[in-house]
């Protein structure tokens, strides 16, 4: 595992959770039934009263958390846009698990669309945990113990190319 | 040969000065990368705490979930909403699970679940005001049908529901649906039993309570509960509280009520199919 496809892995997980966060928003809005294997399930959640925080659709909240993931994500890596993609990670999973324990034990009903969310949230946060706490890529030769990340060698100094 | 061995001595001190130096080099940035991984440690420790307090607060803010009942029958607040629903409905005629005069000239259908919040919300903030409007005026008359949304186990939905139409039986459907809002408990907190049921109807003015128990076991009202809940679905309903709204006797139509704590679209659209 390394730092840039880890990195590409959490783009593209952050756009998997926009597209979910979008439709559930869209849905919410719209006043239309949301698409449900599980029968009436992710209707019952859609109108519960945990639906909306202090009046702001949760869905709404999980779009912007998930753009908010994507701008520290596509913003130039520094230990600032790690820490800032940690965060919100966190928060979101965080957020995802309060929601989870809502429909588990105060909705009794699960939500599909919910659930893939919370999924794709746990995974960004546990690699933004790892990308985190390894930090920056060592510069080259920095470290004596430790080869610079390879490089291919100039065109002169290659190998006798075998006929 | 002397100076050949001071040469060779000279690199070899060079060499060791060099790997000294390499080595402390090391050392220094071993022991700073040690002291940014605990720093990163500290950090990720301080956001899980800070996470975990937030969350902790939204779930104490949002209700522990089950802790919050109806209020007694003979409770204070059980009083205070009988006293605001006799003030709302005395003087309004009734008639099964319509409020109203029957030849009003505009009606409104309410699909509602007796368990679900949105509904007590526009019961308490917007309905009022239509009521005092338009209904009692003989403008309007509210028929209210049953869509279950909120109720979790569809057994509790039909016998609420159906408590509710078998009031309707001595024409005091209306007050019992209201002191249900009023005295609605917290969302799947198990509050809708048998002795709530029956507290609730001890507090409908003028019910007898021994009519009303023989009209619970009529079928006919559970076939209204699945009547009703087939007419939300083929109108497309996929919450509550929604309505259908046009001239009384003609087909109804869907009415999207943008805002549940303002009377003011659904009055508008009252008037507007009044004088259409």
């Amino acid at each position: 595992m390394n730092r840039r496809s880890v990195r590409i892995a959490m783009i593209v997980l952050t756009v998997v959770g926009i597209g979910i966060a979008s439709y559930v928003t869209y849905v919410h809005y719209a006043g239309i039934k949301p698409a449900c294997t599980a029968g009436e399930s992710c209707t019952k959640v859609q109108t519960s009263t945990y639906s909306e925080l202090a009046g702001v659709p949760v869905a709404l909240m999980g779009l912007i958390g998930y753009l908010a993931i994507l701008a520290t994500l596509l913003a130039p890596e520094s230990e600032n846009t790690r820490f800032a993609t940690l965060v919100l990670t966190l928060g979101g999973f965080g957020f995802s698990a309060y929601l989870t324990y809502r429909e588990l034990f105060s909705i009794h009903a699960i939500c599909e669309w919910c659930v893939t969310s919370a999924i794709v949230m746990t995974i960004m946060m546990l690699l933004s945990v790892w990308r985190f706490l390894r930090g920056a890529a060592p510069a080259s030769g920095a470290h004596p113990h430790e080869p610079a990340l390879a490089a291919p060698p100039a065109e002169g100094i290659r190998g006798p190319r075998v006929a | 040969m002397s100076s050949v061995n001071d040469s060779e001595s000279d690199l070899t001190r060079k060499q060791r000065r060099e790997q000294a130096r390499e080595e402390r080099r090391a050392a220094e940035q071993a022991q700073a990368q040690q002291a940014s991984q605990r720093k990163r440690l500290y950090q990720l420790g301080g956001v899980a705490v800070v996470v975990v307090v937030v969350i902790a607060v939204i779930l104490v803010a949002t209700g522990s979930g089950g802790s919050k009942n109806a209020p007694a029958p003979k409770s204070a607040a059980a009083t205070a909403a009988s006293t605001a629903v006799i003030a709302l409905l005395q003087g309004i005629p009734e008639s099964a699970n319509a409020l109203g005069k029957p030849n009003a000239p505009v009606t409104v259908q309410y699909f509602g679940d007796l368990e679900c919040p949105f509904c007590k919300q526009f019961t308490l903030t917007s309905l009022p005001s239509v009521i005092q409007k338009d209904v009692r005026t003989g403008k309007a008359r509210l028929e209210y049908r049953s869509m279950e949304t909120a109720t979790r186990e569809k057994e509790i939905f039909q016998t609420q529901q159906v408590a509710a139409l078998a009031a309707g039986k001595q024409n005091r459907m209306w007050y019992f649906v209201e002191l249900f809002y009023h005295e609605q408990g917290e969302e799947d907190s198990g509050y809708v039993t048998e002795s709530y049921l029956q507290g609730l109807a001890a507090q409908v003015p003028g019910l007898n309570l021994s009519e009303w128990t023989a009209a619970r076991n009529d079928p006919a009202y559970s076939n209204e509960v699945i009547s009703d809940a087939q007419a939300a679905n083929q109108a497309g309903f996929t919450g509550t509280p929604s309505f259908l709204i046009g001239k009384t006797g003609s087909t109804l139509q869907k009415f999207e009520d943008s805002d549940l704590t303002n009377p003011a679209t659904m009055e508008a659209q009252i008037e507007k199919v009044a004088k259409s």
